[in-house]
């Protein structure tokens, strides 16, 4: 906090003497979306705080998952504006940290980086998500470690097979943690499953691979 | 003889007073330069890569090295202890880092400058520049005023 | 007289700054990775990933558009944006002796390192390397 004061004290002193352009809220922002949330969207407001207009010449994003908008390519003196960045979550997870790369022809901030940072809730941990034995190896069970976040308490854990050449049999280990034994009928044939994995009164589904892999090492 | 230059001295007074002024302001600055780089070196180490001039490891110690050097210098300036040595230490690492600053912008390196922690990365190459330019102007001023003799005994 | 006593002074605050740099180095000794910034052997370039040959597998960490315009030949698309959607695919392709190089547009692009972990990390898979340059390196290398 003391940090952004000073910051922001020293850049005033600064901009007292070029007749400053875009003043921006906040070039950071934290976002935090839910677990059904497809996208996190980002607010960057502005306003053009000079006697001339300012042009955006570009907005480039970090990474294709997130697209920005500029409302207008041009702020007269005096308005206010929002680039609004939208970060696609698809199946990211963590906190993610994607910017905005903004250009404008304003003598005083030619280049402003706008920070969006989503962190992104994890229900689930699953360790390994795959599981495989190599062609002849001993099919003997093999175990995947499944973790529920803190605020995401799970009572019951569903675990199904795609395929009835792999049986999977859940165990809750207490603490919020299961573990699903996966063991395979045989291992001649290259065959595989996908473990469906959902916490009871959860919309979400998560996976798991099972395979029969060709391979000369062991796992 | 005593009170002979009773004006001169009472200007000589304020000017050393505007100069202590000078003093504290630099080695504030560099003392909160310092300070936030030591709660996060890992970063800093990251901001001193992307100069591309030294090989990773001597950055990562210069990172844990430099800015307790500013805070030491910092200090220095403000209580009057080791002050020549803190003065051109100072006036060094700035000159030195305006140099790997401009040759990096014209190498076309994308650098977040780090003298103020990743809390400046918004600012933009000017105000940077400006404000070690400032920092710079000021720390050889100090210079100057020490090296034109008059208050040496006051500079321990 | 003046330059020995500045000098002394120097040389006392350079020695100085060690104690506490020090003392924090050693409090940080495990939190930073001292050789380099991303581990060395994460990284492989063009020529040496394509001296693997046959045992290479590409994964190519771009938007699906970009992945369906070019890619690298026999590269399989894997995206945050559709993980469990393609990990099968990939999953059924990989066996334990081959590499996986995984890339995305450039450099400066993080998709690839991204895609490497999680490979790494939530399906534990061994030789999961990215390519540096990416595919704009890879580009430069087929002329």
């Amino acid at each position: 906090m003391k940090t952004h004061i000073f910051a922001f004290t020293l850049s005033i002193v600064l901009c007292l003497t070029a007749r400053a352009g875009l003043k921006w809220d906040q070039t950071a922002i934290e976002l935090h979306p839910t677990v059904t949330d497809k996208q996190a969207i980002g607010h960057f407001k502005y306003e053009n705080t000079g006697d001339k207009p300012v042009k955006f010449k570009s907005v480039k994003t970090s990474c294709g998952c997130t697209a920005a908008q500029t409302q207008k390519e041009e702020v007269p003196a005096g308005e206010k504006g929002e680039i609004t960045a939208t970060f696609n979550i698809g199946e990211r997870t963590g906190t993610q940290v994607k910017t905005v790369t903004v250009e404008t022809d304003d003598p005083a901030n030619v280049t402003t980086v706008l920070t969006l940072k989503a962190v992104i809730p994890q229900q689930l941990e699953i360790t390994p998500t795959f599981v495989f034995w190599g062609q002849g190896e001993a099919p003997k069970p093999k175990t995947i470690v499944v973790r529920a976040a803190k605020d995401f308490p799970v009572k019951h854990l569903k675990v199904t097979s795609s395929s009835p050449d792999f049986r999977a049999k859940v165990e809750e280990t207490g603490n919020g943690q299961f573990k699903i034994d996966v063991q395979p009928q045989e291992t001649n044939r290259l065959i595989a499953s996908t473990l469906t994995i959902q916490p009871e009164d959860s919309q979400k589904i998560f996976y798991a691979t099972a395979r029969i892999t060709n391979a000369r090492a062991v796992q | 003889m005593n009170d002979a230059p009773t004006i001169k001295h009472q200007t000589s007074n304020f000017l050393n007073f505007v100069w202590r002024i000078v003093d504290v302001i630099v080695g504030g600055i560099f003392i909160y330069a310092g300070a936030i780089k030591v709660f996060d070196p890992v970063q800093f180490a990251i901001d001193i890569d992307n100069y591309k001039i030294l090989p990773w490891p001597i950055g990562v110690g210069l990172a844990f090295y430099l800015p307790w050097l500013e805070i030491l210098c910092g200090l220095a300036l403000i209580l009057r202890r080791l002050y020549l040595g803190g003065l051109s230490i100072l006036t060094g690492l700035v000159a030195v880092f305006l140099v790997a600053t401009i040759a990096a912008k014209v190498r076309g390196l994308d650098i977040t400058c780090g003298c103020f922690g990743h809390a400046s990365q918004n600012w933009n190459f000017s105000a940077h520049l400006a404000l070690d330019l400032a920092t710079l102007g000021a720390l050889l001023a100090l210079s100057f005023r020490v090296m034109s003799g008059n208050r040496l005994q006051d500079a321990v | 007289m003046v330059k020995s006593s500045l000098v002394r002074q120097a040389l006392i605050l350079v020695a100085l700054a060690f104690v506490p740099g020090f003392v924090q180095a050693i409090f940080f000794w495990d939190k930073v990775s001292w050789r380099s910034p991303v581990p060395a052997s994460e990284m492989v370039t063009v020529t040496q990933a394509r001296a693997w040959g046959e045992n290479t597998i590409w994964v190519d960490a771009r938007p699906d558009n970009e992945f369906a315009r070019d890619h690298v030949p026999g590269a399989l698309p894997l995206n945050e944006d559709r993980w469990s959607e393609l990990l099968p695919q990939f999953l059924a392709a990989w066996s334990p002796e081959k590499k996986v190089v995984v890339y995305c547009s450039s450099e400066g692009c993080n998709a690839s390192r991204e895609v490497a972990h999680r490979l790494r990390k939530e399906a534990q898979l061994a030789n999961v390397f990215v390519l540096e340059g990416g595919w704009e390196e890879w580009l430069k290398e087929k002329r």
